[in-house]
This record gives structure tokens, sequence and C-alpha cells, in this order.
């Protein structure tokens, strides 16, 4: 019996007098304590300015952010730091990269998947870029076969893993296909980051993005990783802190990483990212995996041997989310009543409208799973599920 | 002010824990006739995140007349329960009238905007089409 739960003090809360069962993880982690200490010890004992005074506390600030980016350079396979920017998050990365390529993207075409979160669709929208899917089939695996490559093509954009449905996509069959055209693709990596080994080299990808608080870090910082191929591309925003010589008619920019970091960043941020991985790691990664794999697959099995419940996806490998829906019962019902149990789910479109509408669906409740969740959880959720049916019968 | 049928709504629901609470907002949706699907239109829907909610209004003799429908239970027994305070007053009665209720209950946290079921969004209707026809 692996048992982290008692690395998260959120865990032991009692909900409505019961115990809180949390399956909310695809919309965010809790916190372990050793994260919640090291934001608690920068902010008493090392807070200044990074990169910019010459005094102790912003020397020490600035060597733990360095830090914080070498480890996650490490930790994703990246060739050097200097690929890896610190964001605000997942939508954020994305939109910084649909931002720097708008001259490239406006009036050509993103390609992404049928699967995707609005964050990967809105952003290349917005950078006046043409939007085509990938289809899915009746498991939601994407069909590859039939994608299709034009002049206009300049970029894919797909999720490593479905936010709704814990499928896994088949990003390095898409990252050889793009490849063979020389296009660059961006891999939103929020659902697969806290789930699944990483190495941006391995994958192929030219940009990776990710959140810090879906992977037991703080709400607010995330990371885009830039190969270096594309390491000289306009950055998204100015400010201070990434520029070299500022003249009323010219501006010039430092070398990345810096280059893509104005402003003053989310110093204990980056560093509560970097001790979640500190974390992780300290229970070994294979381990957090070959229990995350056991408990989604109990989960699953239980769930589909429920009675009256549709589960939406079924792809050869998948992790983190669950989808479905109770016959005849809002998904809304569903998840006001598990509440009420203290069972912490997702009900709605979980910001993926179109991949509702090919599921022909409004919404589902979606349970997702992290390290700190048991067979016990999952044994809930079906009592709970159980409980819903009896209340609207 | 205190009312008659808020206060006997606050009385059904007391001492009762929350899965019981919830059972009998389900039992209240079951009573809710449903409303016609030709007025389950776009133009009678009110946005919510989760569930869909349609109104209908009119007056009669002076009263102001509100149907509204659900998708969602929960949703349909909130409304059930907001009907049976607010239908057949006057619309100055109904833009007046203060909604205690629904804090009393248990389900004010139903009330803040970004919430599902849209009853801040349902009752922001009603009170405005009330200060329309009072007017």
């Amino acid at each position: 019996m692996t048992d982290f739960k008692k690395d998260f003090p959120i865990l032991e809360k009692e909900i409505y007098g019961k115990k809180l069962v949390y399956l909310d993880n695809a919309a965010t982690s809790q916190k372990p304590g050793y994260v919640i200490d090291t934001i608690s010890e920068f902010y008493r004992s090392d807070n200044g300015n990074i990169h910019r005074g010459i005094h102790y506390l912003s020397e020490v600030s600035s060597e733990k952010y360095e830090k914080a980016r070498e480890k996650v350079s490490d930790f994703i396979g990246a060739r050097d730091p200097a690929e890896v920017t610190f964001t605000a998050g997942t939508t954020d990365s994305i939109n910084q990269v649909a931002c720097s390529l708008e001259p490239v993207l406006k009036g050509n075409e993103v390609l992404i998947t049928g699967v995707e979160h609005h964050s990967n669709i809105v952003p290349w929208q917005l950078a006046g870029a043409k939007l085509r899917a990938i289809p899915i089939d009746d498991d939601c695996n994407l069909l590859t076969d039939s994608i299709e490559i034009t002049d206009k093509t300049k970029l894919i954009a797909i999720s490593h893993v479905s936010n709704v449905l814990g499928s896994v996509n088949p990003i390095k069959e898409i990252t050889g296909i793009a490849k063979d055209h020389d296009i660059p693709v961006l891999v939103d990596a929020a659902q697969s980051i806290q789930h699944l080994p990483i190495d941006v080299k391995d994958i192929g990808c030219d940009f990776l993005a990710f959140s810090g608080h879906k992977m037991y870090a703080a709400t607010g910082v995330g990371v885009l990783y830039t190969s270096e191929r594309f390491s000289d591309i306009m950055p998204a925003r100015g400010g201070g802190g990434m520029v070299d010589k500022v003249t009323l008619e010219r501006t010039t920019y430092l070398d990345p990483p810096l280059r893509y970091e104005a402003g003053t960043p989310h110093i204990a941020g980056a560093i509560s990212v970097a001790a979640a991985i500190d974390y992780m790691q300290s229970l070994g990664m294979d381990k957090i995996r070959k229990h995350e794999h056991d408990i989604y697959s109990y989960a699953r099995e239980k769930l589909l041997e429920a009675d009256g419940v549709t589960i939406y996806g079924n792809t050869e490998e998948m992790c983190g989310s669950i989808s479905f829906n109770l016959d005849n019962i809002h998904q809304y019902d569903t998840g006001m009543i598990l509440d009420k149990m203290g069972i912490a789910v997702r009900t709605g479109h979980h910001c993926a409208q179109p991949l509702m509408r090919s599921l022909g669906t409004e919404g589902t409740v979606r349970a997702s799973f992290a390290l700190y969740n048991t067979k016990e959880d999952a044994d809930m959720l079906i009592e709970g599920i159980q409980k819903v049916r009896m209340m609207y019968a | 002010m205190r009312d008659a049928v808020q206060d006997d709504i606050i009385k059904q629901f007391d001492g009762l824990d929350w899965l019981d609470k919830y059972g009998l907002l389900i039992s209240f949706a079951k009573e809710l006739e449903p409303m016609d699907d030709k007025f389950r239109t776009e133009e009678n829907s009110i946005s919510g995140c989760q569930s869909k909610v349609w109104i209908r209004t009119y007056t009669k003799d002076g009263k102001m007349i509100i149907n509204l429908d659900s998708d969602a239970m929960i949703t349909r027994g909130i409304i059930s329960l907001l009907l049976k305070v607010v239908n057949n007053r006057s619309p100055q009665d109904i833009a007046d009238l203060d909604l205690y209720f629904i804090e009393e209950i248990g389900l004010k946290s139903n009330l803040s905007p970004a919430r599902a079921d849209g009853l801040a969004s349902i009752i922001k209707r009603i009170r405005e089409v009330a200060r329309r026809e009072a007017n």
C-alpha cells in the first residue's frame, strides 16, 4: 500500500462532515507540505527581486530561481536551461507562442486535434490563424492517417493528454509527420507533465507548455520550453529585465531565456515548481507512475462495471482523467450530490466545447486522479454514484 | 419583512443534513410543471455555465406569472421553490421582495455569479422584468 496522502495537509480536511475525496486533479492538484514550506520559507528568509540587485537577498533569490530553471530543464530533457522560460501557466505559455508567431500564423493555418482545451484553440484564433483539427474516431483515437498538411499549415499544436478523456495522444507520430514537412510542433503538456515521462528531445517538439499548479506546485506559474531552433523569435511581452539597450528609437533584447521574461516573474512560483519536482523525484517517478496506473485502471474498471454509466474515450494509453455520465441524470446533478458526500469532481464542458459536440453531450462528470489517490477513493466514487442514482430514481 | 411562504420553506429545510436538503430539493423538482418544448427557445434561455434554464413571463389580472424550467434537477428544485415565493404577486411586490429563504436554507453559495445553476442570473432576470412591468 502506497500512502502519499499523509504528505498533503489539505487531504485531512472534512467537507460537510465527510472525509474529503479529491478527484479534481486535472483542474488543480493539492500541494505537499514540502512545497508549501518551500514557498513559505522563500518569503520568510530569501525574498528579493532577481537579476537586478547587488544585495544579498537579490543574489540568493536569483540563484534559487536559476536553479529552479535548471531543475525544470533536466526534468523535461531540454538541451540547455536557456530553453526554459517561466510563464504564468499553460494558457499564458501558449498565448506567448501565438503572439510571437503571429506574423507567420496570420492568414495561415494551425493544425490542432479534435480533443483540445480552449487554451489550445483561442490563442491561435486571436493570432489570426485558421484552425483545422485532426479528427477522432468513436473511441476518441486521433485519426493520424487523415492528417493533411498544406502550404498554409505553419504550426501543429496538440495536447499530450486530453483534459477531458485522459486519452494519451500519439505525439511522437505527429512530430514525425511534422518533421517531414519541416513544421514546428507545440505540445500542451498540462495534463501529462504530472503523469508521464517527458523528454522534449525524444518527443521532438519545438514548444512545450505546462502549469505548475497541476503538478503539485503553486498557481500562477508555468513553463514554456522553446527549442534552441526558435531562440530568436520575438518576445511576446516587453518591459524590464529582458532588454540589452533601450533608446526611444530602438531596443535590443537579452538572449533567451531572460528575453522572454519581461517584468518581475513569479519567483516563489518558479521555486515551488522545482520543489514539486524534488518531491516527486524523492518518491520515485516510476513508483508514482505505477501507483497512478493501478488506481486509474481500477477506477475505470469499476466505472465500466457500474450500471447506467457511460464512459467517454477508450484509447490504448490513458491517464489522469475519466469522463462519464450517468444515464438520464444531468452531470451537474451528479456533481452536486457527490460534493455533498465530500467527493470533489468537475462537471461541465471542461473548456472543450468542440470535443463535447463530437461526443454529442453538453457536458460530462470528470474524475481525475493524482499520485495521492487510492483505491478507496475510487470505491468512494462508485459508492457516491450509486447514491446519486438512488436519489434521482 | 417576514413572508409566510418563505418561512414555510425554511421550516421544511430546518435541521436536515446536506444530503437530505438536496433530497428535498429533488422532490420539489419533481413537482414542477415542465415547460412546453415550444417555449424552451434560445430567446427564453438564461445563460449559465452548466445547466440550461428557460424563463417565460406574462401578466394576468395585474399579477406576474412566471414559468421557469431547467434540464438539471437540482436547478429545477431551486426554481420550484423560487416560483412558490414569487408567483402570483404584483410586479412591484416582486421587485421589492427580499428573497431571504435562499440564505436561510443554506443555498447562498448557489447565488455567487459564477455558480453553475445560474440562480443569481435567474433572480436578476425576474427582478428586471418585474421592474419593467411595474413602471
